[in-house]
């Protein structure tokens, strides 16, 4: 924190108040919205938090301390949740971070039409949204007369039918795929206009001093795209913590939780096991999660 | 940086001192609608309540004036009520005689319903009027205190004829009424009559009275996968939807139970159900299917792909399918036959559905009155089309002949004489029943993912009787 | 595109654009299904074996589509206008004549989408030219707050926004999605990357010339900043008109829905009237696909101009 603190001594203190004056004049509207509907529900679920809450008039809240922090531990459910959240984000920000580099370089130098044809493409499970792809992700996964079933089938793939959805060995897997679908879009356009700025001479020149293209990728055009890089593993990590419209319409966390998150375990607890004060301990137990992991990876691109 | 969360703490409580405002403001706003609350009920009194208004306004007392009032009602697909054509019609025949009262309507489904309607609650939205059964409003909603006691509905004479063991459903165990209800069903299972033709297993079913024998079930079942029809029948496990479905085809089988006698706890730990759930597990044919719920289930049996459906009634037989100009039969045409619940000792206990009205306290009682003119118009004065809308069974027993005269005439008639005498004891009132079918269809995706069932079905009866308070 | 060289065609090259063709046509194909699929007969999409193209061309599943529910075509409520009604009902501003409710969800969703990125734009570039251009106090607190909240997904803080919004009386309104939205600190942190890259030797020059500071900050910082305003509005329009979860908690009645959400409860409604739900995917799909379409180039300069800087 000592490293931005504003430098009082090379400059007069009234320079500082006006500045500073001016500044939270700049502020305010953002910061209306930010404290408003950001930092005091937070104030609120952490307050909460320490409650046995629930829906209702009749039953007044009654403080448990860490009671709730305390049980979230011995949960299986919750611990469940917390690792299927984990898997889903460490499955999904390598893959679509490699796979999206690897389709960039691939298309990148393509001609112009062509690459904007794939680019669009990539692109379009983005921008159609999650909610109007699932309702084709959830027939193509359909136990009964679905498409993966039915080639599966014809082709001698699968034997019989597998309930994609619905088998604890299949579920959490179908929904990371999707998953990846709607968030391999946006890398692929930030890697293609990264790697479409590498300074041409640079790979030209280390081309001509006889460097493979493995050496040329890996020293020039590496480096090159690491602010990039960083920009989209935490992009991909926002996303991925935030998936819930998947699981929510595909398979409310089922079967036997192998598909809940704790984004979705929170929306259960509160509204299927009425239990608001649990509901936000495990909120704030995330929440410091990530802004931990949010720390640390702001620390890393900060360092390079 | 003191100074900064200084700022940053008062920048709160001015956020909470706005938000107390608010609080306050909505109290006060109580208040000043109490005085036309009375004109309202007045109004209510009154036998044509739009006479009545218009002839206040003339002598220009304004406490008489009917008010315009407008209510949100939120109603769950309860057979024909979920379709705007029913009800708009019967709003339209409210309106004629309360033309100061506007309802807007709003449809939930059951696989989303309940968050919808939970969150409201906590948004400080929730619906004016809402129509279910007993298991929400008086053991959910009703039990949290969110409900109206609709205790001098039941004081009407017109109450008198109400079933008295839908009328102790209706009652919470702290004395007040929370639901009023309007139709009733005992819910059944179904048959694809051509599939099991094909498959000789007609002969397990004895069609005079819709009953058939544990022992048979096996066999028709084993039957008509050996036919080659793979999937025979989904225990469905995704949700809560259709529930009742599953709960009664392993009740049956060898007469379990599922809550105790005193609806005080549950009871689905005993042999009889274990005994079941093994079988049904182990049988071919049957699937366990965590990723779908009862009204998939019946779209399955629809279009051909199950031979039988466990989440069916009167409303879903009488149904006529968009694109399909019949009810009874599949997309391919094949005859749908409703069936009672298989059972080892001959006497089935079918789960009964009660729906009926509710009214969420808001705090503003013109809204209150009003709903209780609403309720009043539906499910006394109005019933039979009331009733007749939903595809259901009155819950008046002074009520007669709702279908008589129209084309599902038989097969209603074929539900009275087979199906409801069969109706088991209700008893979704079970205190934190709501967390309870929670746990039932999370143990059902255990037992179906490999779970050894005595084990999970311990565990959902721990879990349902903390939530029970037991 | 710049190189006129002759490409060679090695076997690696030749490899790839099969594998990208065949997951291009992976990509495609959901699209192409849904879109396909509004216009098939129920026959066709229910047959066990999938038929590929429309056997038929039908409209039904579209008019069924907008025969089903009514909702008014603009209805504008005053933001926090139930706090001066005597009774909590909303003070609407203007409504329209009444249209299929899907036309309706279309139409919020738009208005919040564009409310959203409006409101973000302007708040985020005002607050992230001052984050990085001005030394004040508690800047340093401010900003590991933001970087902090970045990455918070909205789930955590779910009840306590639902009570606030309900005290606020913005529950079941579209401005309790878009408030939140916009109190979302990303757009900050990313306005406050492309302003550190405007000289201050600029903002030094106009303060020499005695512009005041709405003056420096329209005049100067904001063209400059420009292709981050374009960044961040594309990014904040996509992100918050996909963003089911808000709309989820905070919406419920027919009219505030938003074309996400009626799709959702249409598919738990109808569970296996696939033409009807498509028909509806294919509405939520197909406006956003052509503004996409139209204005690929500056969608696809935009996200890469984010990343640059960010």
């Amino acid at each position: 924190m000592t490293k931005a603190a504003p430098r009082y001594t090379t400059r007069s203190k009234v320079l500082v108040m006006r500045e500073t004056r001016s500044a939270y004049l700049f502020l305010l509207p953002s910061l209306f919205f930010f404290l408003v509907f950001v930092i005091f529900p937070m104030v609120l679920c952490i307050y909460t938090s320490f409650f046995d809450s629930t829906m209702g008039k009749n039953v007044e809240d009654t403080f448990v301390g860490l009671a709730n922090f305390r049980e979230m531990f011995s949960d299986s459910v919750f611990l469940k949740a917390l690792r299927n959240t984990f898997v889903i984000v460490i499955v999904s920000v390598p893959v679509v971070t490699a796979f999206s580099l690897w389709v960039s370089s691939a298309i990148y130098k393509m001609n112009g039409k062509v690459l904007s044809f794939f680019r669009c493409v990539f692109y379009l499970p983005v921008v159609t949204g999650s909610v109007a792809v699932t309702v084709v992700w959830k027939w193509m996964f359909n136990n009964y007369y679905g498409l993966f079933n039915y080639v599966g089938t014809s082709t001698g793939l699968i034997e019989k039918n597998i309930n994609w959805l619905g088998d604890e060995r299949y579920a959490l897997a179908c929904i990371i795929i999707i998953l990846l679908t709607t968030s391999i879009g946006q890398p692929i356009v930030l890697y293609v206009s990264a790697l479409g700025n590498v300074d041409a001479s640079l790979t030209e020149a280390a081309e001509i001093d006889g460097a493979t293209k493995f050496q040329l990728f890996w020293r020039i055009k590496w480096p090159n795209i690491m602010p990039t890089t960083l920009y989209i593993l935490i992009i991909t990590t926002i996303n991925s913590f935030q998936c819930f419209a998947l699981i929510q319409l595909l398979t409310s966390g089922g079967p036997n939780h192998a598909t809940d998150t704790v984004m979705y375990y929170i929306y259960y607890t509160a509204f299927k096991l009425y239990r608001y004060g649990y509901a936000n301990a495990m909120g704030v137990v995330l929440a410091i999660i990530i802004a931990l992991l949010s720390a640390i990876q702001f620390r890393v691109a900060r360092g390079k | 940086m003191r100074k900064f969360l200084a700022t940053m703490l008062a920048a709160a409580m001015t956020v909470s001192l706005v938000a107390c405002g608010g609080g306050s403001n909505g109290g006060s706003s109580t208040a000043a609608s109490d005085a036309p609350a009375a004109a309202s009920t007045a109004a209510e009194a009154g036998t044509a309540a739009a006479e009545v208004s218009t002839a206040a306004e003339e002598v220009s007392t304004p406490e008489a004036t009917a008010e315009p009032v407008s209510l949100t009602f939120w109603t769950y697909p309860v057979g024909g009520w979920g379709n705007s054509d029913n009800v708009d019609a019967l709003l339209a025949s409210f309106n004629e005689k309360y033309p100061e009262i506007t309802v807007t309507m709003e449809y939930l489904d059951y696989t989303n319903g309940d968050d919808q309607v939970n969150t409201a609650i906590e948004g400080g939205n929730a619906p004016d009027l809402i129509m279910e059964g007993p298991e929400r409003l008086v053991a959910n909603w009703g039990a949290r205190g969110l409900m109206v006691d609709l205790s001098d509905l039941f004081a009407d004479p017109e109450a008198a004829d109400i079933y008295a063991n839908v009328t102790s459903a209706c009652l919470s165990p702290d004395g007040n009424y929370y639901e009023y209800p309007l139709c009733m069903v005992a819910h059944c299972m179904a048959i694809n009559k051509t599939i099991f033709e094909e498959a000789d297993a007609l002969q397990y079913l004895n069609l005079d009275n819709h009953t058939w024998t544990t022992e048979d079930f096996f066999k028709a079942v084993q039957a008509i996968y050996d036919s080659g029809h793979t999937n025979v029948a989904a225990i469905y496990c995704e949700g809560q939807g259709g529930d009742q479905g599953t709960r009664a085809i392993i009740n049956n089988l060898y007469s379990g139970k599922f809550t105790n006698p005193e609806h005080t706890a549950y009871a689905v730990n005993s042999p009889e159900n274990i005994q079941a759930l093994e079988e049904l597990y182990a049988q071919d044919g049957i699937n366990f299917d965590p990723a779908l719920v009862g009204g998939g289930e019946q779209d399955l049996l629809r279009n051909n792909t199950l031979a039988m459906a466990f989440c069916w009634n009167a409303a879903s037989q009488t149904k006529i399918p968009d694109g399909m100009d019949t009810y009874g039969i599949t997309d391919v045409g094949d005859e749908i036959i409703p069936m009672n619940f298989p059972t080892d000792d001959g006497k089935v206990e079918l789960c009964g559905g009660i729906w009926g009205f509710g009214i969420f306290d808001n705090g503003d009682q013109a809204k209150i009155d009003a709903a209780k003119a609403f309720i009043r118009f539906m499910a006394n004065e109005n019933v039979k089309d009331a009733v007749l809308a939903s595809g259901f069974f009155p819950a008046h027993s002074g009520v007669t002949d709702v279908y008589a005269g129209t084309e599902t005439a038989d097969v209603m008639a074929m539900f009275t004489k087979d199906f409801m005498p069969n109706l088991g004891d209700y008893y979704q009132v079970v205190p934190g029943w709501a967390q309870a079918r929670t746990a039932w269809w999370n143990m059902l995706q255990r037992i179906g993912s490999g779970g050894d069932v005595a084990t999970e079905v311990e565990a959902f009866e721990t879990e349902a009787n903390t939530a029970a308070g037991q | 595109m710049n190189t006129k060289k002759k490409m060679k065609i090695t076997p690696y090259k030749v490899f790839c654009v099969v594998v990208l063709c065949i997951f291009a046509f992976l990509f495609i194909f959901p699209l192409y299904w849904i879109v396909t699929g509004a216009f098939k007969t129920a026959v066709d999409i229910n047959s066990s074996s999938p038929s590929f193209f429309p056997s038929e061309w039908v409209m039904s599943n579209f008019q069924k589509l907008f025969s089903r529910q009514k909702a008014p075509v603009w209805e504008v409520f005053v933001p926090f206008g139930s706090f001066f009604t005597s009774d909590g009902s909303k003070i609407p501003l203007f409504s329209g004549p009444v249209v299929p409710a899907a036309v309706r969800w279309l139409i919020n969703t738009v208005f919040m989408a564009v409310m959203a990125m409006l409101l973000t734009c302007i708040t985020a570039t005002m607050a992230g030219y001052v984050l990085a251009k001005k030394r004040f106090r508690g800047r340093a607190l401010l900003f590991t707050l933001i970087v902090c909240a970045m990455a918070l997904p909205k789930q955590v803080i779910l009840i306590p926004l639902i009570r606030e919004m309900s005290t606020l009386h913005l529950y079941n309104t579209i401005w309790g999605i878009i408030f939140p939205t916009v109190g979302w600190p990303f757009g900050v942190f990313l306005m406050k990357q492309f302003s550190e890259g405007v000289p201050g030797e600029m903002l030094e020059a106009a303060r020499i010339d005695g512009a005041g500071e709405l003056r420096t900050f329209t005049q100067i910082i904001v063209p400059m900043v420009k292709p981050g305003i374009g960044a961040l509005a594309i990014f904040t329009f996509i992100s918050s008109w996909n963003d089911y979860f808000m709309q989820l908690i905070m919406v419920s009645s027919t009219s505030n829905l938003t074309i996400s959400l009626g799709i959702a409860k249409m598919q738990a409604e109808n569970s296996t009237d696939f033409g009807l739900i498509m028909a509806g995917a294919t509405l939520a799909a197909v406006p956003i696909l052509t503004v996409f379409i139209i204005f690929q180039k500056y969608f696809t300069q935009g996200i890469a101009m984010g990343a640059v800087k960010g």
